[in-house]
């Protein structure tokens, strides 16, 4: 059964680098005179990403060409590919630890706000070819569990046990891999555990032994299961899109950095003002307040504070009743 | 209403965790040792749980019934609280469990006889020496942590403990809702010891901050229907915001009270937005671009509060329209001292 059992090597370089060139898929190679070429990171969305984490080349390539990801540049550990709009994925190679470094190598490159973990898997009892969107990991080197939150998508779900060996007995009614455990464990480090899933797909199981799988079929597999797919990685889009709407910042606030210095508690203390500026629809406001000349940060803090103060108290300010 | 259900082993064969799983045999169902592996966990997102909530199924263990906090309710000879559930389906901007809580999944906790035991111990504790009857004035409130009845279809709370308190009538039992689930009581005789409190907010407020929550209108309708039956009810005004106009208020009381006989009502209170600090700063990492939370507050006794110009003379103007529904005698004012009214 297990994708994480085949064993396909990923392509690794000596190279080591920070993001850098990103090779843009064919579609996008020859971009008209004047149009800009998709051929660096300029372009793609920083906050509204979503991290594709696969252990084999085989298991990326549908995804690859559905998504249309271009090859980051230079290459480094783990082969990555990105498109401009905030998708990324990385190939980590087999097993738990590989895939933990994987997530944390396409977070070096490419932050992510959301993380989907896709493969082929052994199942118990499942049949060959069924997806499943994966309520509860065990890890069964340490015992630990791990607990993806549900999604409401209606996708057919099931457990899913990380094994270091490749299984073959089967035992339980769940689907067996060499990956989730790790890669969740990992991704839930540097976002809320609520935006990482793992989807899998049933290769092998009791009557079709992972003896007799052949690794050329991983394709079709992926294939057939395109639809879950995209709905997943849609879902995933739009709720990473959402979460980054909610902490966004007006370009006032890195306007405001570069005209003064901060302080690190007193950056954080600026996010929170201009934050607050937006929420209470206060956003005119604030650009008259950035536009003028203050002495330093402090004064140009305590003008952004006496401007909130006066508008909530003389009820200005977003109100869900007329004022008194 | 919930995107799955998981369940604790140990409830696996409850009757009730049955009738629930049997009636939502669509959703995921995921079992789990204890209901803390999923609930409340580090690093978990309230904000986005929201949008996809469980339900978990759970047993309750160790203390099942606590002191309510001071000024919480109306006087009584003693005041506590237990909760068979945690978390609400409703989503009220303002409420404190957002910043009590990691999670917004729900825990249905689905030994009610427990908590049942509970209390009757805690009846038991409180008799003085010589009473005829247990628990003479004690009252219980069940929606600290939940809102009483919103989930009653599927819990059959009220269903279980209105006749338990039946057998006690000298105990009170008050459910606290936003919840127009009032077939089950209707269907029964009503009883003098089970309040029926329901909060409301000016339309203004509600229809901004109270989101899944029945309309007024429809809250009203179910609480005439409850007082016309002969059940007690009483009405809770709170969170009162602080750019609430009281004329707005008093349009709002205007319409509660042509809707409800103000003199049969068990008692009326009002109570203002607070919160324990540290429960506001968990709700403001969630929702930085939430206005609410983004006004001027202020923090007394680890107690956050919006700020209001001139709040006494706001409270007063408030407290006046009402006094010319009800009789004062019959309202409270819910406590500075208890942040966690607005539920």
């Amino acid at each position: 059964m297990s994708s994480n059992h085949l064993s396909f090597c990923a392509q690794r370089s000596a190279v080591a680098e920070s993001p850098g060139e990103w090779r843009a898929p064919s579609r996008h190679r020859h971009a008209p005179p004047g149009e800009t070429p998709a051929s660096d990171f300029s372009g793609w969305k920083k906050e509204a990403t979503v991290n594709l984490v696969v252990a084999h080349r085989l298991e990326a390539e549908r995804l690859i060409a559905w998504f249309g990801l271009g090859e980051m540049l230079p290459r480094g550990e783990f082969p990555c590919f990105g498109d401009e709009e905030g998708l990324s994925l990385v190939v980590t190679g087999s097993g738990a630890e590989r895939a933990a470094a994987g997530v944390r190598y396409l977070q070096e490159r490419r932050p992510g706000c959301a993380w989907l973990n896709i493969g082929v898997a052994g199942h118990g009892n499942a049949a060959v070819g069924t997806g499943l969107l994966i309520h509860r990991i065990e890890d069964r080197s340490t015992g630990k569990r791990h607990w993806p939150s549900p999604t409401g998508l209606k996708l057919p779900g099931g457990n899913l046990i990380t094994v270091s060996e490749a299984e073959t007995g089967y035992a339980e009614d769940a689907a067996y891999d060499m990956e989730a455990a790790g890669f969740f464990a990992a991704a839930s480090r540097l976002v809320a555990p609520d935006l990482v899933f793992v989807y899998k797909i049933v290769s092998d199981n009791p009557e079709h032994p992972l003896a007799d799988f052949r690794r050329g079929r991983v394709s079709s597999l992926i294939g057939a299961r395109k639809s879950e797919i995209h709905t997943l990685v849609g879902y995933l889009r739009e709720r990473s899109a959402r979460f980054a709407r909610w902490r966004s910042l007006p370009a006032e606030y890195r306007e405001l950095l570069g005209k003064y210095h901060f302080s690190a508690t007193r950056k954080a203390a600026l996010a929170k003002l201009c934050r607050r500026f937006l929420a209470l629809d206060m956003e005119r406001r604030l650009a008259v307040l950035a536009s003028k000349r203050y002495h330093n940060a402090g004064a140009l803090m305590a003008a952004l504070e006496a401007e909130l103060a006066g508008a909530m108290m003389s009820g200005e300010a977003d109100s869900n009743e007329p004022a008194t | 209403m919930f995107s799955a259900i998981y369940f604790e082993s140990a409830v696996r064969e409850h009757p009730r965790t049955h009738a629930i799983l049997e009636r939502h045999r669509d959703l995921p169902r995921i079992e789990c040792e204890r209901y803390g592996e999923i609930f409340n966990r580090k690093s978990r997102n309230f904000r986005l749980q929201k949008e996809n909530p469980a339900l978990i199924l759970a047993r309750k263990h160790g203390r099942k019934v606590l002191p309510a906090p001071g000024g919480y309710g109306f006087e009584a000879a003693g005041s506590h609280y237990f909760s068979h559930m945690l978390n609400c389906i409703y989503d009220c901007r303002y409420c404190f469990l957002q910043g009590m809580y990691r999670s917004a999944h729900c825990v249905l906790f689905v030994n009610y006889e427990d908590f049942a035991a509970a209390v009757e111990q805690t009846l038991a504790d409180t008799t003085l020496p010589g009473e005829a009857a247990p628990g003479a004035g004690q009252v219980f409130y069940s929606g600290y942590d939940c809102d009483s009845l919103a989930f009653e279809p599927l819990s059959g709370f009220a269903e279980y403990f209105v006749p338990w308190f039946a057998a006690r009538p000298r105990a009170v039992l008050e459910l606290r809702t936003k919840s127009t689930q009032i077939g089950g009581l209707l269907k029964r005789d009503p009883i003098s010891n089970c309040i029926v409190a329901m909060s409301f907010t000016t339309p203004a407020a509600a229809a901004r901050w109270e989101h899944g929550v029945p309309a007024i209108e429809k809250r009203l309708a179910a609480l005439g229907r409850l007082q016309d039956a002969g059940w007690p009810v009483a009405i809770r005004f709170e969170p009162l915001m602080p750019d609430t106009n009281p004329d707005a208020c008093g349009e709002l009381f205007e319409l509660v009270f042509s809707r409800l006989d103000s003199r049969r009502l068990h008692s009326v209170s009002t109570g203002l937005f607070r919160m324990p600090a540290d429960y506001f700063r968990n709700i403001l990492k969630l929702y930085p671009d939430e206005a609410l939370f983004a006004r001027e507050t202020r923090t007394r006794n680890g107690v956050v509060a919006l700020q209001h110009p001139d709040e006494a003379s706001w409270l007063k103007q408030i407290e006046t329209a009402l006094f010319r529904h009800i009789d004062p005698a019959n309202y409270y004012r819910c406590a500075d001292e208890n942040p966690d009214c607005e539920n």
